[in-house]
This record gives structure tokens, C-alpha cells and sequence, in this order.
């Protein structure tokens, strides 16, 4: 699954630590979210999306269900 | 907001990993207690009572343990979580396939000689190791 966290974090200029702290996860999280190499369970993505007030699907991009 | 919620986190994954290596502390030296109590603090023969009392204390210290490893599971964040999780299948696998290989082959009559018990439990133990530091590399 495609998302848009590490151009909307450097929007703000905020490192992966950053904005780890914020959500409440573990800086590795946030990697992994970024590099696609792991989806976020949906509390964390709802903290994520009210973080950056938007909803989730702006922030997520499912592949399968566009394709 | 955000900041509560994440030293809340830390906290409660600090006090769960505290209580996980307690309990393991726990477990392992009743384990020893257990092990070794019957030959060098008393007598297994005189006083049978006193190794059952070893292995129940063992026992209830190991289901503590699996309480504390429990929460301490629950406590970590997703991708950690998901790390530990990995690790379990591949040992569970592993104790799974291994055991069950071995039991073949003996009752086959291809093993030509007993391996100790312990050693399954320890080798469980490095494939759990392994599995979760492949995970934190992969994930790193």
C-alpha cells in the first residue's frame, strides 16, 4: 500500500523521529510505513490522519483497489 | 495530546518489559532450583516433597512468565508486535517440524542414539533469537 507520509512529514520538516513521537510508534514504524514495507494498524492510521487533518484515504493509496 | 499518548506508551512498555525480565529471572532460577536443588540442597530420596515443591513453584513462576510475555506483547507498537509475532511462527514451525521429524525417525529406528530432552527448548530458543533479530534488521 502507497502513501504520501514522507512528503506530507517533509511539508513540515519533521524527521522520522519526529513525527514517531507524535503518532506514539517507534521511529522504525514509521520507516517501514514509508518504504511500504509494512501497513499501519487502523488506530495508528486514524492518529496519523488527524495529525495531518486529513482522512485516511488521502494519506493511503490501496494499489489493489485502484487497479 | 501526542506527546501524552507517547510517554504513556513508553511507560507502559518499559513496565512490561521490566516485569518480563523479571519473570524470567524467576523462572529461570526456579528452573535451577528445580534442576539441580534435589542433588546439592537436599536429598530427592528423604525428602520427595521438597523437589515437587521445586517443579510446582517452577511451574507457577513459568505460567507468570507467559502472563508477563503476554503483556509485554500487547505493550509493543505495531511493527515490533508484528516482529515478535514472525518470530513465534518460525519457532512454532520449527518446534513443530523438528519435533515431529525426530519422532518419525526414532520410531523408524534411524536415530542411533537418544538426544537429550533440553536440547529442544534451547534450540527453540537461539531460532526465536534469530527470527526476531532478522526481523529488526529487515525492519530496521
Amino acid at each position: 500500500m502507497k502513501n504520501r507520509i514522507a512528503d506530507l512529514r517533509a511539508e513540515r520538516s519533521w524527521t522520522q523521529a519526529d513525527l514517531a513521537q507524535r503518532v506514539g510508534v517507534s521511529r522504525q514504524s514509521i520507516n517501514s510505513i514509508e518504504t511500504g514495507k509494512f501497513d499501519p494498524s487502523l488506530p495508528v492510521a486514524f492518529r496519523l490522519a488527524a495529525l495531518f487533518d486529513l482522512t485516511i484515504e488521502d494519506i493511503f493509496i490501496d494499489d489493489q483497489l485502484r487497479a | 495530546m501526542s506527546v501524552h499518548r507517547e510517554t504513556a506508551g513508553y511507560q507502559n512498555q518499559n513496565r512490561s518489559t521490566f516485569h518480563l525480565v523479571l519473570w524470567t529471572f524467576a523462572w529461570t532460577a526456579t528452573l535451577a532450583a528445580a534442576r539441580f536443588g534435589p542433588e546439592l540442597v537436599w536429598d530427592a530420596e528423604q525428602q520427595p516433597v521438597a523437589s515437587w515443591a521445586a517443579v510446582a513453584i517452577n511451574v507457577l513462576a513459568g505460567i507468570a512468565w507467559i502472563v508477563a510475555f503476554a503483556r509485554f506483547l500487547r505493550a509493543l507498537d505495531d511493527l515490533w508486535r508484528k516482529v515478535m509475532q514472525d518470530a513465534l511462527a518460525v519457532t512454532l514451525g520449527v518446534g513443530w517440524v523438528v519435533g515431529f521429524a525426530y519422532i518419525v525417525t526414532e520410531a523408524a529406528g534411524l536415530v542411533a542414539y537418544d538426544l537429550d530432552i533440553g536440547l529442544f527448548p534451547a534450540v527453540l530458543g537461539v531460532v526465536y533469537m534469530v527470527t526476531v533479530a532478522v526481523g529488526m534488521i529487515r525492519y530496521r
